[in-house]
């Protein structure tokens, strides 16, 4: 085991393997604890409304969309693919998305 | 005289009502006859009367109920509508106050319409998206010109669980149209924490392309020096695991990916391109696996900071070196009702290590053999203000921009430093619809000449 550490330090590097090494088994870790559905609310909910959780993260890199700009189908895949691409989590997905379709439609 | 009249009196009214009698007998028997005979219908008998007034009578107590019925459905709130109830079974609007009926039946309408919509090709599980860019740049010492650019975003939800993004660039460049293939990524989520991707996708310890350089989000005409087209590449071909855990009201990003290695430039007509990374290596000249990652932090939903780092042997199989690429962000943004606005303030610096290299050893590119120290750096910050929370709608729409961006490597082929200070003003059209004019300051040192530029930018997201 301690080879293989080394073999992969020696490979990408102390800065990097910490990165890998650490992330990969902390995430398998509580991944693995708490396989949920897609969508269900994780433990910890911060509490906040679909609207305030819009807001908070959507203006983090942009300007915030009207929920009438896509259809609620729409917005099921756009809100799938700013999941993965700002790293939401799934309590944040799941109101924002009923936030947007609830104000959808149009 | 006196006798004679009272006779000739007791005559004349004996006569008379003998005349009378005979007036009067035709007119007694004709009433005898009308009496005796069924009344005209101008006529109301007993029995009708009394049957009138009885219907009148349960008339009223009926105009009475309704009038109670109206009031309380007046008084009361418009009926809650009914999702995806047919107009066909809307009988209650009859019945329902003309607002709340309206209001019910423009309801439906909408219901349906979007019911309609969603039938529609690609707007189930696909979504088309992407954005479009026209410019024009006069640039000191250049040519002005124009330009323009699409970028189609495909998005396709296969599943729950499974998502495809690909985006395709269309840009007019040196008179021909030219087409890159930007993003081509299917992405699973293991679960809530982990979600793993394939294919190309934007270099995630890169947080500007990541999320800022669609040029609808990017707030200046053009890109930062170093960070984009400089030190780090944009996309990566290989996999990548990503993403967040909350940890109370914080949050905390990672991504880790193994990709294609970036070559080494060893030979080029350009001679300041020797000695960069070429990160369009898609082929995977030397055969060479990058690995790395990128961690960010959420204290408040304000503010990120983040680290990212990737590193690889570079070069030829026989002669790689090692690079090292590493990249710090900071994020924040407040919409602010203290200041009237959105302020934002962003800043990203870029490190290169490209360890000892021998260019050109034989000397048969005319420079060789070479060697310098590869190491370069540069990054940008920048602030913006939107007065969002002013009351004239066109104010709020003017946003003022000031970017710093700065990219060392005297000491390499290219050999000069370069710093910019670059002013832009933009006026929001739609939230993602922008005009975008901007003025840059350019300084090199190292001898090279400063190149000034007005540049001006319409970006579109869609």
């Amino acid at each position: 085991m301690k080879a293989i550490g080394v073999r992969i330090c020696k490979w990408i590097g102390l800065p990097g393997a910490t990165i890998l090494i650490s992330c990969v088994a902390l995430m398998w870790l509580i991944g693995c604890g708490t396989n949920k559905q897609s969508g269900e609310v994780a433990a910890g909910t911060t509490g906040k409304s679909g609207a305030q959780l819009w807001a908070e993260n959507c203006i983090r890199c942009h300007n915030i969309r009207s929920p009438g700009s896509l259809s609620p189908a729409q917005w099921e895949v756009a809100m799938m693919h700013m999941r993965v691409r700002a790293n939401l989590t799934p309590e944040e997905h799941k109101k924002i998305l009923e936030f947007l379709k609830a104000g959808g439609g149009g | 005289m006196k006798r004679a009249t009272p006779i000739i009196m007791n005559q004349t009214t004996a006569g008379a009502f003998v005349a009378l009698t005979w007036l009067f007998i035709p007119s007694a028997a004709i009433a005898q006859d009308v009496a005796s005979s069924p009344p005209p219908s101008d006529y109301v008998s007993r029995v009708e009367y009394d049957k009138l007034k009885a219907e009148h009578e349960a008339m009223k107590q009926e105009l009475d109920a309704l009038k109670a019925t109206v009031k309380q459905l007046t008084a009361a709130p418009p009926p809650a509508p009914v999702p995806g109830k047919a107009v066909s079974e809307g009988k209650q609007v009859v019945d329902a106050p003309p607002e709340a009926a309206t209001e019910e039946l423009r309801q439906e309408v909408e219901t349906l319409k979007a019911q309609i919509k969603e039938t529609f090709p690609g707007t189930t599980k696909f979504l088309l998206g992407g954005y479009g860019t026209a410019g024009f740049t006069a640039r000191s010492g250049e040519d002005p010109f124009f330009d323009a650019a699409f970028n189609a975003i495909f998005l396709f939800k296969m599943t729950d669980r499974l998502l495809f993004e690909g985006e395709l660039e269309f840009e007019f460049e040196d008179n021909e149209t030219t087409t890159n293939l930007e993003i081509a990524q299917a992405s699973y989520l293991l679960n809530d924490y982990m979600t793993i991707g394939v294919g190309r996708f934007l270099n995630p310890t890169n947080f500007f392309v990541e999320r800022q350089h669609m040029n609808w989000v990017n707030k200046l005409p053009d890109k930062p020096l170093a960070v984009y087209d400089g030190l780090l590449p944009e996309s990566e071909l290989g996999a990548q695991l990503r993403g967040v855990v909350p940890i109370g009201p914080t949050k905390l990003e990672y991504a880790a990916f193994v990709a294609n290695a970036p070559g080494l430039i060893t030979e080029s007509d350009d001679f300041s391109e020797i000695g960069t990374l070429d990160f369009d290596n898609d082929a995977n000249f030397g055969g060479h696996v990058a690995v790395g990652g990128h961690v960010g932090f959420i204290p408040i939903p304000q503010i990120e900071v983040g680290y990212g780092i990737q590193r690889s042997k570079v070069g030829p199989r026989d002669q790689a070196v090692e690079a090292v690429l590493q990249s710090a962000d900071f994020n924040y943004v407040q919409d602010s009702p203290l200041l009237k606005g959105l302020i934002t303030a962003r800043a990203q610096w870029v490190w290169s290590h490209v360890g000892h290299f021998v260019y050109d050893p034989t000397g048969e590119q005319g420079f060789g053999p070479l060697t310098f120290n590869n190491n370069r750096n540069g990054g940008y910050a920048q602030i913006s203000y939107r007065p969002t929370h002013i009351d004239n709608d066109y104010l709020k729409n003017v946003e003022g921009v000031f970017r710093y961006d700065r990219f060392n490597q005297l000491h390499t082929p290219v050999g000069f430093d370069e710093q910019r200070w670059t002013l832009g003003l933009n006026y929001w059209l739609t939230p993602s619809a922008v005009l975008k004019l901007a003025y840059e300051f350019d300084d090199k040192n190292g001898g090279a000449r400063d190149q000034d530029a007005f540049l001006m930018q319409a970006a579109v997201g869609f």
